[in-house]
């Protein structure tokens, strides 16, 4: 592990992260387990959402995706309330929320269409385009940057040959930059989809991204 | 439970002067109640108090930090300072982000002269920005409807979202996106059309996001004189301000009454005032012998009008009104016809389909009656007659063979021999039609928008309305010319003031009993509450 030489301040050395495999990392029972069907109603809406199978055309909500909007609707006094899970779990289905998506979850919760927007527009973590099928969000917030992530943005970039927010010709990436993302022990944080890569350095983008094109998810 | 000890008021010193207010009350309002105004956006007396735009703040002793005053409400003893060094800092600091993004177009912005980030600035401000950055640029974006918007302008108060959803209840508006990026807009492309009181979020924005594409470039505000009146658009009675240059009337605004409009008034009413400015106005009094018109005095007019009148003796008399017409005119018409032996009194009234209710304020509405005063023409035993759309009905007016008065009502529906059997057929008012044409004696009258009087709006309340505008020509208010003939004709005295002549009126309309007419003020007085609603 000695052999990677020393980058930023905050890294905590090579723990080898990136030679392990999925199910080293997250053990059998996350891997290949999605519970489609909802789970524990509190988790409803908080499973990755990136799906390979997302579909922009797909109906709200059918099958499995059915069963956990109405255990959403279980949790909360109101619709109002249920909107953000609501929201999420529509682009858990199709990957963005459009305009149209918008429209549907208003009249499905019977709320305001302008007010659904409000809500879906305020929060960054719902992709009001379509993205690629990886979306990678890397932290340029202080603690990253001071350690490179202007750097690590760049390398990004650069490897899957983009502008920022927009997706590669294969549509496999987009790039975008992200406020803080809680990872500041470990910078430069990145996130890509749900999952969480640390101590990342502009050489290790090749890697990362070679990493994500065998793996598919 | 509530405890019966407590006393209902707190009493507080605001800038060194003790108040004391309702328990309850808001250090905004208490101040308000002191004189002193503290500079706010987001706080509209009429809707919610976010207390988000932060311009409120005030240095309350004891307080950890400065408080919102739109929210915070006072307590006996508290010491609160609004002009103190740390408040008025805190108000420059906060202007000073307001204009991080603020276009400053002040020279092409139509709210400039009535914009409270002028005000605030330009009183409290710092002289000169530190922002070294870009400015970022919205554009303006068409909501539809009479409303434009200017996103760089906006101060983010929200009022005219929380007016969408909490008062009209129509929640189209909201705030898009986040942080510096947030802008107020609709569904997309879904606008503003089709609501009708949208109108009301360019009164209420309190900078030029949000202004009116009808007044567009039209005018400077400072350049409008304003006049308190009556709106004439519905039975409603909504209390507003003509805004006049020009001898024009540019726009109207709504003008508080708690009790009638609150601070509201719907999209019909507000852009119903073009027909004031119409230029093809009857000017100076005709008397026609022999089938041609010949303009005349008006000593002249009335003279051979009296005259004609003594030579038909006791002929039958009938009289058209209308509904637009104000109390003073309808008692006088009702008092010259009673002087003449008695007879027909009619009026025509649009009714419309159905009633636009605020949804929030749900006594506020565009009511079925599209005038202003039919309440004073039920007052004065007027009947009506015609249909819903406001035509027909004058059949036997038509064809009456003695005296035919015909006061504001223009007969544009009428046939050209309207009138053509009347021995003498008086027309008054402000426009000639085709119908007006055979009239023996064509006398001038002026608009609402240009003399005094009273309407009694549909709950009974007589509300004053007041001159904006010059009176063409010879034109004069329609009761001062018929007060006129009585008086020459019965020896009394002419009424030169409407107070004189609402005096008049209130003698021959039962309700108005001994109404003050200064007491009317310009807030109105019930004075005859229909049965009905005595009864809810």
């Amino acid at each position: 592990m000695s052999d990677v030489p020393f980058r930023n301040p905050g890294w905590a050395g090579n723990t080898g992260e990136f030679d392990l495999s999925e199910e080293q990392v997250r053990g059998e029972d996350f891997v290949g387990a999605r519970p489609l069907e909802g789970g524990h109603p509190a988790g409803a809406s908080s499973y990755p959402y990136m799906l390979a199978d997302k579909n922009p055309d797909a109906p709200l909500f059918d099958g499995p995706y059915q069963a956990r909007y109405e255990k959403i609707l279980t949790r909360y006094p109101d619709t109002r309330a249920a909107l953000l899970p609501v929201l999420g779990l529509a682009q858990e289905v199709r990957g963005h929320v459009s305009p149209g998506t918008m429209n549907e979850v208003a009249a499905l919760l019977e709320l305001p269409d302008a007010y659904v927007r409000g809500v879906a527009t305020f929060y960054t973590m719902y992709n009001k385009a379509p993205v690629g099928r990886f979306l990678i969000q890397v932290c340029t917030n202080i603690s990253c940057n001071l350690c490179g992530a202007d750097e690590v943005m760049k390398a990004f970039l650069d490897e899957t040959g983009t502008e920022m927010g927009e997706t590669s010709d294969d549509g496999d990436f987009t790039v975008v930059e992200a406020e803080c993302l809680a990872g500041c022990g470990f910078p430069t944080c990145v996130q890509i989809n749900s999952r969480y890569y640390e101590n990342v350095g502009a050489d290790d983008v090749p890697r990362i991204l070679e990493h994500l094109k065998a793996r598919g998810e | 439970m509530s405890d019966t000890t407590r006393p209902s008021t707190v009493t507080l010193t605001i800038d060194g002067r003790e108040v004391t207010v309702p328990r309850g009350t808001t250090i905004l309002k208490a101040s308000e109640s002191l004189g002193t105004r503290i500079p706010h956006y987001c706080y509209h007396d009429g809707l919610s108090s976010p207390a988000m735009c932060r311009l409120c703040l005030v240095e309350v002793e004891g307080a950890p930090k400065p408080l919102p005053s739109c929210v915070t409400q006072a307590a006996d003893g508290q010491v609160v300072h609004t002009d103190s060094g740390l408040a008025r800092t805190m108000r420059e600091g906060v202007l000073e982000f307001y204009l991080v993004n603020h276009p400053l177009d002040c020279p092409i912005c139509d709210q400039s002269g009535e914009c409270k980030l002028q005000d605030y600035v330009h009183a409290e401000g710092r002289a000169h920005g530190r922002s070294r950055e870009p400015k970022r640029v919205f554009g303006r974006d068409d909501f539809g409807g009479d409303v434009l918007f200017y996103g760089d302008r906006c101060v983010m108060c929200t009022r005219c979202v929380r007016f969408m959803n909490e008062v009209e209840k129509d929640p189209r508006l909201t705030v898009v996106e986040r942080g510096n990026r947030s802008v107020i807009d609709t569904f997309f492309d879904d606008g503003l059309d089709g609501t009708k009181w949208s109108g009301n979020i360019v009164d209420i924005c309190p900078v030029g996001a949000l202004v009116s594409k009808d007044f567009l470039y039209k005018q400077r505000a400072w350049d409008l004189d304003h006049t308190p009146s009556i709106c004439t658009g519905c039975s409603q009675g909504c209390n507003i301000a003509l805004h006049t240059r020009d001898n024009l009337v540019q726009r109207l605004k709504p003008r508080t009454n708690l009790e009638v409009n609150a601070f509201w008034m719907c999209d019909y009413g507000r852009h119903d005032y073009e027909w004031m400015n119409r230029g093809d106005r009857l000017e100076a009094p005709v008397v026609r012998s022999g089938g041609r018109g010949t303009a005349v005095g008006w000593a002249e007019a009335l003279e051979a009008l009296s005259d004609r009148l003594d030579e038909l003796g006791d002929a039958p008399v009938r009289a058209v009104v209308s509904p637009r017409a104000c109390n003073e005119e309808l008692a006088a018409v009702r008092a010259l016809v009673d002087h003449l032996g008695g007879g027909v009194v009619e009026y025509r009234l649009r009714v419309a389909p159905d009633e636009d209710v605020l949804e929030g304020m749900p006594f506020v509405a565009r009511r079925r009656e599209l005038a202003p005063n039919h309440r004073g023409a039920e007052l004065v035993g007027a009947a009506r007659v015609g249909g819903d759309d406001g035509r027909g009905g004058l059949d036997e007016a038509g064809d009456h063979g003695g005296v035919l008065l015909v006061v504001g009502d223009e007969v544009a529906d009428q046939p050209a021999d309207f009138g053509a059997q009347a021995d003498l057929y008086v027309y008054v008012g402000t426009h000639g039609s085709a119908a007006t044409e055979a009239a023996h004696v064509v006398l001038p009258a002026t608009t609402f928008a240009e003399h005094e009087g009273t309407f009694t709006n549909r709950d009974g309340r007589v509300q004053r309305f007041w001159p904006a505008l010059q009176a063409p020509g010879a034109a004069r208010p329609a009761w001062m010319v018929l007060r006129a003939l009585l008086a020459r004709r019965t020896g009394g005295e002419v009424p030169t003031t409407a107070a004189e002549a609402f005096a008049l009126a209130a003698a021959e309309i039962a309700p108005f009993g001994d109404l003050d007419y200064p007491g009317i003020g310009t807030r109105g007085v019930v004075v005859d509450a229909p049965a009905a609603l005595a009864g809810d």
